[in-house]
């Protein structure tokens, strides 16, 4: 929408420089009734205006009128327009369209009458031959003096003819000037690449990336991405571990530009920031433990269509931006900004190709069940993030189930070996169910619960067989055992020893998600970490812009 | 400015104060603090420990103190704690 200066108010100052390099300071000192001519050279209504401002200026030039035209266009072009309409009044290139920018017209020509002390007197964009006759009218006043015949019968004037798009909503234009516009909004400390070094490798050098080559956070790129949400750039998201350094939203930004985001994604990125930090969810430990933990990121509800979120096939696979770069974002933000990097803080022993990046969506329309996020007390429509401290997906594969029964049995039997067969009463863990084993279930009406419970009564085994013994002295420690289960001795009770154990402490770890393609009767497990308050808990966030 | 390309900083912009280690002491006196960061069979490793320098330094005066969990961070309190009752700790990462 326009917003051409308008009467009353003080024309904006400028310096800018003719074709012969001369600079003109308009508004530097007080000049004489000004009137400023703002033109691009391929435009035919400016073509139909220039004449008729030059006449104006032979008319009033002895009465102390300035005009200025503004050309939109470099030398060449607006050397072949002065010649074509002989134009004998200043003309100065408005080169980055600044100028252009601040006086705020949609089209041109736009024409701005201003007087000493560069008050509006009258601007009009377009040509209407009614305002044209009023300039004249005005301009003559202002200069006291009778208006000049500047229109000719034989002009043949249309009575209105609509101006041409000014070159500042030029797409490359529009992102430079909103750049200039915004750049007072960020406070991040700008880091000057010398032109001979290449960007990648300086930031590679710099220890900014994770391994693969990062896109550099220019200031236009990290404007464009905050473009991707409603929250001031300074505004303090989370605090990251394990240095606690504030995470801005202008930090989460930078970091994301560099992951590939695009700014529709930046919402995502800040809420599975606010997912991951807090003592919840335990991103500290996640980061620093020796185990394969990360966050793994779950997304929900109406954005995944947005976002062109990959939920099908290869979910969790390569090949789809928003999947890769979400994940990748996060983990830039542990790396750069809470300054957990491996070696350091990141203390895991084997690691996992999840730490790069993990980001699913979860594929509702093809679940038997509600979406995961209404299961944990969001509405349909609300869009959420769920982050999990998983390991590395892993596969359960089974063809030959026909019975929801039978597929449950499987999938417990699968459940039985996360971590270690002998280590049961454990904390989370995810099930990403695919679209073809979620129809065996619907078909039969098993719900989540009825799959957690065969999971469950499948893995459930007595104590004696999940304790260290000579065989195998990995087992259950003795004092992560209940109270109960303990004599006078210090060891299990008879009773104890028989008492059948399930792999999980609680049917509700067992956290079920449909994900993957139509084809292919495999789903996967995700082993969790330490559990509950001594370990890290899945949480999920909305997803605002 | 043509000559170099500007990126934003993605970093903290803070300086990580260097984490120095303590001055080691020359000899154990005073109380010694033992910590259990409450990893699996840390107390059998922690009573070891303890069995091993009472045999060494009778004279020494030992108190057992455990985080509540491996997982995190030692609290405020507990390092308040070492912090005003010892004149040296034994903790370390476990497995």
């Amino acid at each position: 929408m326009s917003t051409l200066i308008n009467v009353g108010r003080q024309a904006p100052a400028f310096t800018l420089a003719d074709r012969d390099g001369h600079i003109l300071a308009y508004g530097e000192i007080p000049t004489a009734t000004t009137l400023l001519f703002f033109f691009k050279y391929d435009c035919e209504t400016c073509s139909l205006t220039a004449p008729l401002i030059e006449r104006l200026h032979q008319a009033l030039a002895g009465q102390a009128l300035k005009v200025i035209g503004i050309s939109q266009n470099p030398i060449s072009e607006t050397t072949e327009f002065i010649e074509q309409h002989q134009l004998t009044f200043q003309v100065v290139l408005d080169t980055n369209l600044e100028v252009s920018a601040d006086y705020g017209f949609d089209a041109v020509p736009a024409v701005v009458l201003a007087d000493r002390s560069r008050q509006v007197g009258f601007s009009f964009e377009g040509f209407v031959k009614q305002e044209l006759l009023e300039l004249i009218r005005l301009t003559a006043a202002s200069c006291s003096t009778p208006p000049p015949e500047i229109v000719r019968t034989e002009d043949q004037l249309p009575e209105h003819r609509p101006g041409c798009g000014s070159r500042v909503h030029d797409p490359e234009i529009a992102r430079r000037l909103a750049v200039r516009r915004n750049r007072a909004t960020l406070s991040a400390r700008q880091v000057r690449i010398p032109i001979d070094e290449d960007p990648f490798e300086f930031m590679a050098s710099q220890g900014l990336d994770d391994g693969l080559p990062v896109v550099p956070p220019t200031e236009e790129r990290v404007l464009r991405m905050l473009s991707g949400t409603t929250r001031a750039a300074s505004q303090v998201v989370a605090h990251i571990p394990p240095n606690l350094a504030p995470a801005t939203v202008e930090k989460i930004a930078i970091n994301a530009v560099m992951a590939g985001c695009r700014p529709e994604y930046l919402p995502v990125v800040i809420a599975a920031t606010e997912a991951a930090c807090n003592d919840e969810f335990n991103l500290h430990g996640v980061l620093a433990t020796t185990y394969f933990a990360t966050p793994v990121i779950i997304i929900n509800g109406p954005i995944r269509h947005r976002i062109e979120l990959n939920c099908g096939g290869n979910v969790f696979g390569q090949g789809f931006r928003t999947n890769a770069t979400i994940g990748r974002a996060l983990q830039l933000l542990v790396r750069n900004v809470g300054g957990g990097r491996p070696g350091g803080i990141d203390m895991s022993t084997l690691g996992q190709p999840g730490k790069f990046t993990c980001c699913i969506g979860e594929h509702e329309e093809l679940s038997c069940w509600e979406p995961f996020h209404v299961e944990r007390g969001f509405s349909p429509e609300t869009s959420t993030v769920t982050v999990f401290a998983g390991e590395a997906p892993r596969a359960i594969r089974d063809q030959l189930s026909r019975t929801a029964r039978s597929l449950g049995a499987s999938m417990g039997m699968c459940l039985d070996t996360m971590a270690h067969p002998k280590l049961h009463r454990m904390g989370q863990v995810l099930l990403v169910v695919s679209p073809e084993h979620a129809r065996t279930f619907g078909r039969d009406g098993y719900s989540k619960s009825d799959l957690r419970h065969r999971i469950q009564e499948v893995t459930a085994r007595p104590l004696r067989a999940l304790l260290p013994d000579d065989e195998c002295q990995k087992g259950m420690a003795i004092g992560a055992l209940p109270q109960e289960f303990i004599g006078q001795d210090g060891r299990p009770t008879t009773v104890a020893l028989e008492t059948p154990l399930s792999k999980f402490s609680h049917e509700d770890n067992i956290l079920i998600v449909v994900a993957g393609g139509t084809a292919g009767k495999f789903s996967a497990v995700l082993g969790g970490w330490a559990s509950g308050t001594t370990g890290s808990t899945a949480v999920t966030r909305e997803i605002t812009t | 400015m043509k000559d170099s390309i500007v990126i934003l900083d993605p970093t903290n912009e803070i300086e990580p104060i260097g984490r120095q280690l303590a001055t080691r002491p020359d000899q154990l006196q005073g109380t010694l603090g033992i910590i259990d960061i409450s990893k699996p069979r840390g107390d059998v490793f922690c009573d070891e420990l303890e069995r091993l320098v009472r045999q060494q330094l009778p004279t020494l005066d030992i108190i057992r103190l455990r985080k509540p969990t491996y997982t995190k961070p030692t609290p405020a309190n507990l390092r308040d704690e070492v912090g005003a009752s010892c004149q040296a700790v034994i903790q370390a990462l476990a497995d």
